[in-house]
């Protein structure tokens, strides 16, 4: 056995990470790990890296146990993980960066000549055709990819994580990745596969983790037989939660928010919505979907390049986020509350009245915490916001409070329409129950509200109409009954539909593979 | 034309080169004086002290931090050394070598302090450089050092037609720094660690250990400056370094050092010293009021850091 991870726990202050997640990890086999967004994964892949310690449970390395403090650890026990973001210096040469912790020297000098000679065999390794000598920040993303692979052969990886690593490579590229993989399956290498790509997954890997909510509810499954449906349904859960479904009319309102055939500089299409005044507009769609890009781009973050934007049955052209508060009331809560949402260093009060320093401000703009607490205090009461008093700076609370914080913000801003992001990423469930009733009551004030989310129970409970996203486009929308196996069904059925197209490469990779 | 263009200014340092040869050529027309065998020694010998300054900001740069300690450190080396020789009665040699113990020691200090207390660099020694200062007015009330050696001050004031001695010192720095920051596994290591701490710290490398050995080298640098310093004005001056700052940025900047750390040039920093040479020199043969030329080196500064931009953007890194 390679890597065997026991019911590890990990906890941060507010969430629950991981919870008795356990994972198999066999020598000579490519082991699929999956998961929503903040489902654990790299949590998970940080306590096997050594960057995080785990809580509880155990981590046991070709039958012994192991402990890592420390990356370089995990490193020297021959795990090698080939993250998102590159590990390379940009400036030094593909030669350099392979050897670097080992650079060979002649009379107290580096000897480039035999850097080289080295890393030529490293790069043979993976079958990367480049000249070492050139620099790093030259290469292709999947040219970069491939030289952190073969570093990590050079550190004589055993076990290999790779951290989504067709995310931002090209399909062909892609396909010289997995015949890489194969290879090194086939000598014996345990290797740990994360993606969001089901295809991919389904025709590359031997087995599948898949984790939610930061539990394992498919462990080690084999593949053989394994149907897109079942990964999915693993990955977004049944309706084993308490939702508070509840059937709103919202038909006959006006409405309040409309694009049509609004087109990004980020790649969408043809997106057309309507939102009615009091209705909660569900935006569903797997990783990789485009739905922040989408919300991005309707409050003005990011470029809309065609198209029309009404709000109030005026066409508008939003070209900044602060225009669209302020002339449109249009918010935006992000799905990323510590670096969008809060400002951590700040105490809660500046944070929710910071919106509306503005209109607050006494003469000469003076902005006194007396006058932020009269904007504040009734909407943390209203939340529910646990704390002391409102000195207390935003990075003391839990995430849910954080979260909270976050949404109070735009309220004291009164907007009319508030994209929600993501608003339970990251947060046990008994507090999502919470925000669920939350949402509700909001949008029950009048509040119109588009609910961005990959979380399918959340959207069945909460949405009155769901639109799904695939691709960067909306591929149906239809009014939602609450009913959840309907929903989900008719929802699968729409991304299914659109990712059939696609089918033939990862087959065709399958043959390779068999061949 | 176009090709040549984007050949030339693919080498970081061409621009400046450039820049130099044609102040050279203007300040040769518009001033006999210029070229004076006299003129040449003050400007060539109001480069030593400069570039060994510049050298020891660079260092601190090319590993992703600062150093604001570094004219406090010149200045209180410039007294031990002083007071050594003048107060104590040692020997010129033996003296040198304390004062420059002292100034890697201080270094050493600096990068201790910042890697064990987790604090910014850039605080840690703009608080060490206040204790600094402090120490040398402290030890000398303010009182220089006069009574030094006569083959020391002799070595200060040589020279060779118009090349002074001191001259020998930075060049031989110069040609030591190219080695090691090409060649030595330390010199790589901390320009990875500049470059990229994160990854360098995965691929096995200790950011620690690179950032003390930085501030060490940035020390002994800091020491040689004040050392060189003593010599050319014939006396420790406890001011010695005060004007320092300025320079130790405004020359590795400008000579096209990025300060996101990782990549330094050291031919771009002592060309850029040239520049800032030749720019105070102009001032002096023109008789223009000196005090401008700060105002020159902000403006240079911002010029410099603006065409690197444009340059990278030009070239398409980044």
């Amino acid at each position: 056995m390679g890597l065997l991870v026991e019911q590890a726990s990990k906890s941060f202050p507010g969430v629950r990470a991981l919870s008795n997640a356990s994972l198999e990890l066999a020598d000579g086999e490519i082991h699929a790990l999956m998961g929503e967004n903040g489902a654990g994964k790299s949590t998970l892949i940080k306590i096997i890296t050594g960057v995080h310690r785990p809580d509880g449970g155990r981590l046991l390395l070709h039958g012994e146990e192991v402990a890592f403090h420390a990356p370089r650890e995990a490193i020297n026990r021959g795990i090698a993980a080939v993250h998102q973001e590159r590990n390379l210096i940009p400036r030094f040469s593909v030669a350099e960066n392979l050897m670097l912790e080992r650079l060979p020297t002649s009379r107290g000098l580096v000897d480039f000549a035999a850097v080289e000679r080295e890393a030529r065999k490293m790069l043979e390794l993976v079958g990367l055709d480049i000249d070492p000598r050139i620099e790093v920040r030259r290469l292709s993303v999947a040219q970069m990819q491939m030289v952190e692979i073969a570093k990590a052969l050079g550190h004589r990886a055993r076990v290999l994580l790779l951290d989504e690593p067709t995310a931002s490579i090209s399909d062909n590229e892609a396909e010289s990745l997995f015949r890489l993989v194969r290879q090194l399956k086939a000598q014996g290498t345990a290797i740990l596969f994360v993606s969001h790509k089901l295809e991919e997954v389904l025709s590359l890997c031997d087995r599948v983790t898949v984790l939610r909510d930061g539990e394992t509810t498919l462990a080690g499954a084999s593949m053989k037989g394994m149907a897109r449906g079942d990964l999915i349904e693993a990955m977004i859960g049944r309706k084993d939660r308490a939702v508070v479904a509840r059937h709103r009319s919202v038909a006959a309102n006006p409405v309040v928010f409309e694009a049509r055939g609004v087109a990004t500089a980020f790649g969408h299409r043809d997106i057309d919505l309507t939102l009615r005044k009091g209705e909660i507009l569900g935006l569903y769609g797997l990783v990789g979907a485009g739905r922040t890009e989408l919300a991005r781009a309707l409050i003005g973050k990011d470029k809309v390049t065609s198209g029309e934007v009404r709000i109030k049955d005026q066409p508008v052209r939003i070209r900044s986020v602060e225009q669209a508060i302020r002339q449109h009331r249009l918010g935006y809560v992000s799905e990323d509350r510590k670096f969008e949402g809060v400002i951590l260093a700040h105490p809660i009060r500046s944070n929710i009245a910071s919106t509306v320093w503005n209109r607050i401000a006494a003469a000469l703009g003076f902005i006194t915490a007396k006058r932020e607490d009269r904007v504040a205090m009734p909407l943390a009461t209203q939340l529910e916001i646990r704390t002391p008093n409102l000195d207390q700076l935003a990075g003391n609370l839990s995430g849910g409070n954080q979260q909270k914080v976050s949404l109070a913000k735009w309220l004291a801003a009164e907007v009319d329409v508030l994209i929600i992001d993501e608003p339970t990423v990251g947060i046990d469930i008994k507090t999502k129950g919470y925000f669920h009733e939350l949402i509700t009551g909001l949008a029950d004030g009048g509040l119109s509200i588009i609910l961005v989310s990959s979380d399918m129970p959340e959207m069945v409970a909460l949405a009155d109409r769901i639109l799904v996203m695939h691709d960067k486009r909306i591929v149906a929308g239809f009014d939602n009954s609450h009913d959840y196996d309907t929903v989900s069904r008719s929802i699968m059925a729409a991304i299914h539909a659109q990712s059939g197209e696609s089918v033939e490469k990862p087959g065709q990779a399958m043959a390779d593979a068999t061949a | 034309m176009n090709e040549l263009f984007s050949r030339v200014i693919r080498v970081q340092w061409s621009g400046l080169l450039a820049v130099c040869i044609l102040a050279v050529l203007a300040l040769t027309i518009v001033s006999p004086n210029f070229l004076s065998e006299y003129n040449a020694f003050v400007f060539l010998r109001s480069l030593c002290v400069s570039l060994l300054v510049a050298y020891s900001q660079m260092v601190m740069l090319g590993v992703g931090q600062m150093n604001l300690s570094i004219g406090a450190l010149g200045g209180l080396v410039a007294v031990i050394v002083g007071g050594l020789m003048d107060a104590w009665g040692v020997p010129t040699l033996p003296a040198i070598a304390i004062a420059l113990a002292a100034g890697g020691v201080a270094g050493l200090v600096n990068g201790w302090l910042t890697v064990r207390t987790g604090i910014n660099g850039f605080i840690v020694t703009l608080a060490t450089g206040s204790a600094f200062a402090g120490i040398n007015l402290g030890i000398t009330k303010a009182i220089p050092f006069y009574n030094l050696p006569a083959d020391f001050v002799a070595f200060g004031n040589g020279r060779l037609g118009p090349i002074p001695n001191l001259l020998i010192v930075p060049l031989i720095v110069s040609v030591l720094l190219v080695v090691f920051f090409s060649r030595t596994v330390t010199g790589r290591h901390m320009l990875a660690v500049g470059g990229n701490s994160h990854a360098a710290e995965l691929s096995g490398l200790s950011p620690n250990k690179a950032i003390i050995e930085a501030h060490a080298l940035s020390g002994l640098l800091a020491a040689a400056a004040g050392i060189l310093a003593v010599a050319q004005l014939g006396s420790a001056q406890p001011s010695i370094g005060a004007d320092w700052l300025i320079i130790s940025f405004a020359a590795p900047i400008i000579g096209g050092a990025s300060l996101a750390g990782g990549s330094i040039s050291i031919t771009g920093t002592l060309l850029a010293v040239v520049l800032i040479g030749l720019i105070q020199n102009a001032m002096v043969l023109l008789q223009v009021d000196p005090y401008w030329v700060t105002f020159l080196l902000g403006a240079l500064i911002l010029a410099a850091v603006w065409l690197n931009r444009y340059r990278a953007v030009r070239v398409g890194e980044d």
